[in-house]
């Protein structure tokens, strides 16, 4: 449509430069421009076709949006074969199936449990070690054909990693009536692969030939073979063995039958004893899927054939599930969408968005763990019910006999699920452009769990959990031992952590291939290690609760309670009147709260398989150390926070009941980060200092002498707050009288600080120092009159507001600021890892040198609420380490050129004005912001808060640290279990031009750097009646005075947070000619030998640095 | 622009200490321009060029002592720049950075001296100027007042600023009398009423008049306006799809739809 819409206009176009050449009058290229001009409003507005308006209508009415619907087609588009691909792939198959037909029938009978088999085919038998005590006859019958089955087959393939289907169905006689026990059904078929195997190792057609355990079953091997010539590097081939249905009655596989003797599995006694033991329906499945594949892919062929519809949104839905990762097959959810369009649920009619958004909403409501789901409509196959007694999750095929989800776990189904509503949840949402979430975001394990558990000795785990495994699950299991380990420790971890977690998903590692002439075994050993994770999504209201309350002590689940919990249970009794059993499990600070779950696993794990702490690893809160204070303890940043919160609620409440004064203080508000958790080192209390000297109320510095030790105060923050007067008409229209009077109320509000509640305060001209509880605040009276008296210009005659420098910082550091503050708060009273995640990133951003200057701390807290406002295609995050890595996600994905984010806290924002907004910043200039964030407090001023900084430069610098950093996590965690992520948090020096080393002694904060040790506290004086030293800090200072003189030639990065090295970097043309000019002859040195012209006095340059930094530079080097 | 500029100025270095190895260069010649203010004579002002930023007027004048006695020095961050004498309240740190300088001589043969002089002094002997450390730690100890004296400030200060308006108002009221011709200028305080000049009011009067203008207008009134209207909404729909289009080719070029 859109293709032939543009067709029509150019042919428009076309006709009417006809037109004029007809008559003679030859169109100039102005004229022609024109043209276009005039034919696109005219195309605008000319008569609609019906099919144009269909199209219209159906977008509106099929689709979410015109927007979705191009965006569907496009990926479509995308991950379509290309027909060079299939073409290659359609002679690459004729030759192999003539190749292939051409096996000659064998009429000789091997014995299996010999190795003569192997010896003659030059190929192993993929039969894994356990299957050597079965014993079997085996002769080959040539098999009638091979086919395509599967997503190539049906029309449902996506390009990327492609893997074409083969099946060969191995003739009925192969087969005795007796194997289908023990194995020997297994044992035979893998015969018969390893006999294709070796007649493929004489042709030219395949590159590479290995064995794999299909879905990481070891029963059900496959061939996966590389083609040879350039379709190799498209996709690979896999070569599956089916069953004719006609072996075997499908009824002696039914979930209640037994099929793998117990004798045979658990002794090494003769195996031809036919007692009958438990049922192995799991065992049944591993034969049903062979027999009734067949079945099974013909009804997905019959449906899906024609149904252009269907098959998009299985390619669809392929995607989605690919991007987050989920063990679901295509030929699930083939079956699934088959089975929507057999209860009628759905059908070709539907666009491709309607099918995907109708699937999706039947799984987020569909209940396979305790209702299950059937194809099958005739009433002699087994009831259901027995299958769910039997299978975690049940959907059943065409037959009745076989369940579809027989390996599925019950994790994978809640994932499922869950991640079906969630995608429901952001269709549905209207301010979200939902499509990238939903289709292009790869989510990654990281980023996605808050907390996962893996198990580092997965070989001694088995053993020790199917040591405590009942008999009937490791009959129903046989030789299957890892989904057997996993289903337990999985049911284990959901009734532990209850509903703390909001999603258990375990991590299943072991995808396994061979090369065709080698035992599984003997490759295993080299360097294959099979890997089990649990992740999990914890639930931020759940997963703090310290106590996990049980049963009622007298009732009879109170023994089961017992049972479960061993000695960690107690009983106790509760505020309420309860007696109840109870676990109650360690933690103080909320950042421990937030880390129970690490507790729980441990205990049970040691508890009920024995297994030890050591050697289960925790990926969760390995940054929560970079969050403490070190000077005081290593307390928390959280609760530090809280303390100076309270005091300031204090101060308000005394605020607002000052007497005397003119204008009453209607509100006052924080702006410091402290008052929205995300200040990484909040201010402690502090004491009063004895060596300093005083004026009024306040410390002072003093100077040094010559001939003694220069000693400065502890670097000490306030905590700054705004103060709003109620309404007045009178204050002066003068900006200078209007701050004198301004001044005039900092004074006698701090008079009757003093006076009212005997706090010791100082004024300022621009500001009130109080101090409580060993804290210190800094108040400023706002007044929109003052931003007003700034902007006022007189333009003949005529009053204008015009917005100068000042006046946005006013409004930006007053007004704007403490609303965003009051919202950030809010956000972290919604999500309490807001704050500490804030914090890890300005740590994060700071250590890697980018000071708020480069990177503003405000957009870095505005970043961090991103994450939790925005969470999709994820939900918010309740670890903050994860949070780190979220942002960092944020930072990297986001195509800050083109893709502005809306922060809005509230959804005050109409769509219109985010249109606005969007259409302002469609062609942006030099001058618009490099980042664009948009809160919805911003008003005129979109994207304040990155107006100024970072420039493009910084950001791009920031973008590729985040990549780095989120490489070398992931490595560390995920491969090599290493604990320890500080190395992230080094600044690399390479680079720069100049280090300037700062003398220790005057650095603030040097002793919170990431490789201080901790401290503990000087105790604390809390009476002291001076202001101490505020905000004094030498560094920051020296840092302004040299961007303020140097900044055309250089650029200044420091960490803040403890850092002793300012790195400087020369602009890129400081050593350029350049021409004299009285405007702009900065720091110029004429070239010698020619007196016009001139360059940048480098050598001067530095020394000025060591000049301006007197005492507070101990070396400048040249780092080149 | 300037290409065709004549250098006439004479480079000299400026040390700070005896020490120093690498001073800046400073640039300096007579100060000429066609209308010199009473601060700058004609004649005995020596205009500088590229003063680096810890330099103050004590150590100009330790540069220059050399040749003769100085009577005044003017920093500002550009040439030719008028100091605004209006009074501030709030005192401002002033910015540290290159600056030019006007150097005032107490004779002209101390200017003629000036320019021949071949190496300056170092700023710095004297020990007078407060660098690094010290510099911060004396502007942070300044900053401190007393109570009792912010409150002097403030009141001479708000004194003086009544006085300003008593004045303003007082030629307010003269202005309101008739003058020769017969005119009067009617100000915000005078009897007869009239409306604050501002951008907004302005605004807001012809915000007034469209709308009265829209109000007698009908619409979707005639046939051919209903017809309008419906084409419009489409004209709307296909400029939104038009819109998205552009959005897709953008995003399509940024290779966002390869979703693996």
């Amino acid at each position: 449509m859109v293709k032939r819409q543009m067709k029509s206009s150019t042919t428009d176009n076309d006709g009417e430069i006809n037109i004029l050449n007809e008559n003679g009058k030859r169109p100039a290229e102005d004229a022609n421009k024109e043209n276009k001009k005039r034919t696109r409003i005219k195309n605008l507005y000319r008569q609609p076709t019906a099919k144009e308006l269909n199209r219209l209508h159906e977008t509106e009415n099929l689709f979410n949006s015109n927007l979705f619907r191009l965006q569907i087609d496009e990926v479509l588009d995308e991950v379509r074969l290309t027909e060079k691909t299939t073409k290659r792939f359609t002679v690459w198959f004729n030759s192999f199936r003539e190749y292939l037909l051409s096996i000659t029938e064998d009429n000789v009978e091997y014995d299996l449990s010999e190795k003569t088999l192997a010896k003659h085919l030059k190929a192993s038998l993929p039969v894994c070690e356990k299957l050597n005590k079965t014993k079997a006859m085996f002769q080959f019958h040539k098999f009638k054909d091979i086919n395509i089955v599967g997503s190539y087959d049906t029309g449902t393939a996506i390009n990327a990693s492609l893997l074409i289907d083969l099946q060969i169905t191995v003739p009925a006689e192969t087969y005795t009536k007796n194997d289908s026990i023990n194995y020997r059904f297994h044992k035979k078929r893998a015969a018969y692969l390893a006999f294709i195997a070796s007649y493929l190792q004489k042709s030219n057609l395949v590159e590479e030939l290995k064995y794999s355990w299909c879905n990481m079953c070891v029963t059900k091997p496959v061939i996966d073979l590389k083609p040879s010539g350039k379709l190799g590097n498209y996709l690979t081939v896999r070569l599956n063995l089916v069953c004719e249905e006609e072996a075997y009655k499908l009824h002696r596989f039914s979930p209640g039958r037994n099929n793998l003797r117990e004798s045979w599995l658990l002794s090494e006694k003769q195996e031809n004893v036919s007692e009958v033991g438990p049922p192995t329906p799991y065992y049944n499945c591993s034969v049903l899927s062979d027999i009734t594949a067949n079945i099974n892919n013909n009804f997905i062929k019959e449906t899906l054939s024609n149904s252009e519809n269907l098959k998009q949104a299985i390619i669809l839905l392929k995607i989605w599930l690919r991007q987050r990762k989920l063990c679901v097959s295509g030929h699930i959810i083939s079956l699934l969408v088959c089975c929507l369009v057999q209860m009628k649920r759905i059908n070709n009619i539907m666009s491709s968005y309607q099918i995907v958004r109708n699937v999706w909403i039947y799984l987020k409501t569909s209940k396979w763990d305790t209702e299950g789901l059937s194809l099958c409509k005739s009433e002699d196959s087994p009831h259901i019910e027995q299958f769910l007694e039997h299978f975690p999750v049940v959907f059943l095929d065409k037959t009745g006999y076989y369940n579809i989800c027989w390996q599925m776990c019950n994790g994978t189904y809640n994932a499922l699920r869950r991640e079906s509503e969630l995608a429901v949840d952001m269709l549905d949402s209207a301010k979200l452009n939902s499509f990238i979430p939903l289709f292009m975001v790869p989510i990654s394990n990281l980023t996605q769990f808050d907390h996962i558990v893996r198990f580092q000795n997965l070989q001694k785990l088995k053993t020790l959990v199917l040591q405590r495994v009942s008999k009937e699950d490791k009959i129903n299991f046989g030789v299957d031992e890892l989904p057997l380990v996993v289903n337990n420790i999985y049911k284990l971890l959901t009734k532990g952590l209850t509903d703390r977690a909001d999603l258990i998903l375990q991590l299943v590692e072991a995808d396994f291939s061979w090369p065709v002439k080698k035992t599984p075994e003997k490759c295993k050993n080299v360097g294959f290690e099979e890997k089990l994770s649990f992740g999990l999504i914890l639930n931020p209201a759940n997963a703090i609760k310290i106590v996990d309350k049980g049963p009622q002590a007298n009732l009879p689940e109170a023994e089961q309670f017992r049972l479960f919990w061993g000695d960690k249970s107690e009983l106790r009794r509760f505020g309420d009147g309860s007696h109840v059993e109870a676990c109650v499990w360690n933690a103080d600070t909320f950042s421990e709260r937030r880390a129970i779950s690490t507790q729980i696993v441990d205990y049970l794990m040691k508890l009920k398989y024995d297994v030890p702490q050591s050697e289960i690893f925790h990926i969760c809160n390995q940054l929560d150390s970079l969050t403490a204070r070190k000077m005081a303890a290593c307390e928390q940043s959280e609760e530090l926070s809280v303390k100076v919160l309270q005091t300031f609620e204090e101060i308000r409440r005394d605020m607002r009941a000052l007497t005397q004064l003119p204008l009453e203080i209607s509100a006052v508000y924080g702006t410091s980060s402290v008052f929205s958790y995300t200040n990484p080192l909040p201010p402690l209390p502090s004491t009063s200092d004895p060596r300093a000297w005083r004026r009024a109320s306040t410390c002072l510095i003093k100077p040094p002498q010559a001939d003694k030790k220069l000693y400065l105060p502890p670097y000490a923050q306030a905590n700054k707050a705004v103060i709003e007067l109620s309404h007045s008409g009178k204050w002066p229209g003068e900006i200078e009288a209007f701050r004198c009077l301004k001044a005039a109320f900092h004074l006698q509000i701090s008079e009757r600080l003093t006076s009212q509640y005997s706090l010791p305060s100082q004024a300022y001209p621009t500001h009130i120092d109080v101090i409580k509880n060993g804290l210190s605040y800094r108040l400023e009276i706002f007044h929109p009159k003052e931003v007003t008296l700034l902007r006022r210009e007189v333009e003949d005659g005529v009053v204008k507001f015009k917005e100068s420098e000042e006046s946005i910082r006013i409004q930006r550091d007053t007004f704007l600021l403490a609303s965003l503050r009051g919202a950030l708060h809010g956000l972290h009273q919604r999500h309490s890892a807001f704050g500490p995640t804030a914090c890890l990133f300005k740590r994060w951003l700071s250590s890697h040198l980018l000071c708020p200057s480069h990177f503003p701390a405000t957009l870095a807290e505005l970043l961090t609420a991103t994450v939790f406002l925005q969470p999709e295609p994820l939900t918010p995050p309740t670890q903050p380490t994860v949070g780190l890595y979220r942002v960092l996600q944020l930072l990297v994905q986001t195509d800050w050129a083109t893709q502005i984010i809306f922060l809005d806290f509230n959804g005050d924002m109409t769509p219109e004005e985010i249109m606005e907004i969007e259409q302002k910043f469609s062609n942006r200039t030099e001058e618009d912001p490099v980042m664009c964030i948009v809160t919805s407090y911003d008003g005129a001023m979109p994207s304040i808060w990155s107006s100024s900084a970072p420039s493009k430069q910084v950001a791009t610098r920031a973008q590729v640290l985040a990549k780095a950093t989120l490489a070398y996590v992931e490595k560390a965690l995920l491969k090599d279990t290493n604990d320890n992520l500080l190395p992230v948090f080094v600044p690399s020096y390479s680079g720069y031009d100049i280090l300037i080393d700062l003398n220790a002694t005057i650095v603030p904060y040097f002793n919170e750097r990431i490789d201080a040790r901790p401290k503990l506290p000087a105790t604390i004086d809390v009476t002291n009646d001076v202001i101490p030293v505020l905000e004094f800090n030498p560094v920051e200072k020296y840092l302004e005075v040299l961007r303020s003189a140097y900044d055309e030639f250089a650029l200044f990065f420091y960490d803040n947070y403890g850092g002793d090295v300012i790195a400087v970097l020369w602009k890129p043309h400081i050593n350029d000619i350049r021409e004299f000019q009285i405007t702009n002859a900065h720091a110029l040195v004429p070239i010698e030998g020619s007196d016009k012209k001139f360059k940048v006095n480098i050598e001067a340059i530095i020394e000025d640095f060591k000049i301006l930094g007197e005492g507070i530079v101990k070396d400048v080097r040249n780092n080149s | 622009m300037k290409t065709q500029f004549s250098f006439d100025f004479r480079a000299i270095q400026l040390r700070i200490t005896d020490g120093s190895t690498n001073p800046h260069m400073i640039y300096i010649k007579e100060h000429l321009v066609r209308d010199h203010t009473a601060d700058k004579p004609s004649g005995r002002t020596l205009f500088i060029v590229n003063v680096p930023p810890y330099v103050d007027e004590q150590s100009i004048t330790n540069a220059f002592k050399e040749a003769g006695s100085i009577q005044s020095v003017h920093f500002s961050e550009k040439p030719n720049t008028i100091n605004s004498n209006t009074e501030k309240f709030t005192l401002g740190s002033c910015k540290s950075s290159f600056r030019v300088c006007y150097l005032v001589f107490k004779k002209v043969a101390s200017l003629q001296n000036a320019l021949k002089l071949k190496e300056l002094q170092p700023m710095n002997l004297d020990k007078h100027i407060f660098l690094g450390i010290n510099k911060f730690i004396h502007e942070y100890n300044e900053k401190v007042i007393k109570p009792m004296e912010l409150k002097n400030r403030i009141e001479v200060f708000m004194k003086r600023c009544d006085e300003k308006i008593k004045k303003e108002i007082e030629k307010e009221k003269q202005l309101e009398q008739e003058d020769d011709e017969g005119w009067i200028t009617v100000t915000k305080r005078s009897k007869i009423q009239s409306f604050a000049r501002t951008e907004k009011v302005e605004n807001k009067i012809m915000s007034k008049e469209k709308k009265s203008k829209k109000k007698k207008e009908l619409t979707n009134f005639y046939t051919f306006q209903i017809r309008e209207s419906k084409m419009k909404h489409i004209v709307s729909l296909r400029q939104k799809f038009d819109e998205d289009k552009k959005k897709i080719a953008q995003i399509k070029q940024s290779r966002r739809f390869k979703p693996f």
